[in-house]
């Protein structure tokens, strides 16, 4: 029988509570088979099915994510337009808001689902989704504001190549973060469930 | 008066009601999709039955699974009696904007 994406499915399977994996993922698998297969063909309904999963975990972590976004925009918004004077207490003030975002998004994802893999998946997909967000917002200040003086900002707060790089580079911080607050989840559903 | 109702909400009730006893996910969604007359994403249609069910509009139990799902269990759906009242006030509500109007409306009013 035609499978869909193993990998989707997985993806899928590890972002939902026990129950709703199962049935949750039937229904597509069901749905995939029955119905989008018959009508458009192998590459079409894998599509559709890897477009479904997305849409399943953006409504699971939407909110993260644009906070997430919000962080980041926020951040280079500050240094390009009221730059700090000492940027140590800035740096400072966004890394800790982005590390306990991250542990807080791992935690209530293994609260929820008592997994760790959840915590990890979480992590992973808000700084997938997050990326392009906080690169747009930023390509949005950039059109909008490119006079020398905002050029210089960027450029003293560390470039523009920090500006890009970093929103891409969170994948790695954002798993391992999201498993720490995984582990305090997974204690507080044991201890108060 | 009971809870408003959105459209979306009302489409996913009033799935339940004429699917009966086979008002499982994937053909909630089937149905919803068939009288709305669009696609709908599988995702849009389990969040309004998660939310509808936290409103205790409907209750839920799991099910065997089929074949064609990899055996994979089906939670099934039924109206709880708020659900009901939900549905007759939405109705009454929407009767009642539109008391001594013709429908179809033609042209300007």
């Amino acid at each position: 029988m035609i499978q869909p994406p193993r990998w989707a499915e997985a993806v899928l399977r590890v972002l939902m509570t026990p129950e709703d994996a199962e049935t949750i993922s039937g229904d597509l698998i069901e749905q995939y088979r029955d119905s989008v297969f018959p009508s458009k063909g192998r590459l079409r309904a894998d599509l559709w099915f890897i477009g479904q999963v997305l849409g399943f975990a953006w409504r699971e972590t939407w909110g993260w994510v644009l906070l997430f976004s919000a962080l980041g925009v926020g951040r280079d918004a500050l240094d390009w337009f009221m730059p700090p004077t000492d940027f140590l207490i800035r740096s400072a003030v966004t890394t800790y808001s982005a590390i306990s975002l991250f542990v807080l998004c791992g935690m209530f994802a293994a609260y929820r689902t008592r997994s760790l893999r959840a915590s990890v998946a979480t992590g992973l997909v808000v700084s997938l989704f997050a990326a392009p967000i906080t690169l747009g917002g930023i390509l949005l200040m950039l059109a909008i504001w490119h006079d020398p003086q905002t050029m210089s900002a960027i450029a003293h707060s560390g470039g523009l190549h920090e500006v890009f790089s970093l929103p891409i580079f969170m994948g790695i911080p954002a798993i391992i973060l999201a498993l720490v607050g995984g582990l305090f989840g997974k204690a507080a559903a044991s201890i108060f469930s | 008066m009971a809870d408003v109702l959105g459209a979306f909400e009302q489409a996913v009730l009033l799935a339940i009601v004429r699917l009966r006893d086979e008002a499982y996910g994937r053909a909630v969604l089937k149905e919803v999709q068939t009288r709305l007359e669009r696609e709908v994403a599988a995702g849009a249609v389990h969040a309004t039955l998660a939310r509808l069910e936290q409103k205790n509009l409907i209750a839920s139990r799991l099910g065997p699974g089929t074949t064609i799902r990899n055996g994979r269990a089906r939670r099934f759906y039924r109206l709880q009696p708020s659900g009901v009242r939900a549905l007759n006030d939405s109705r009454a509500a929407v009767d009642t904007l539109w008391h001594g109007l013709k429908w179809p409306l033609k042209g300007h009013v």
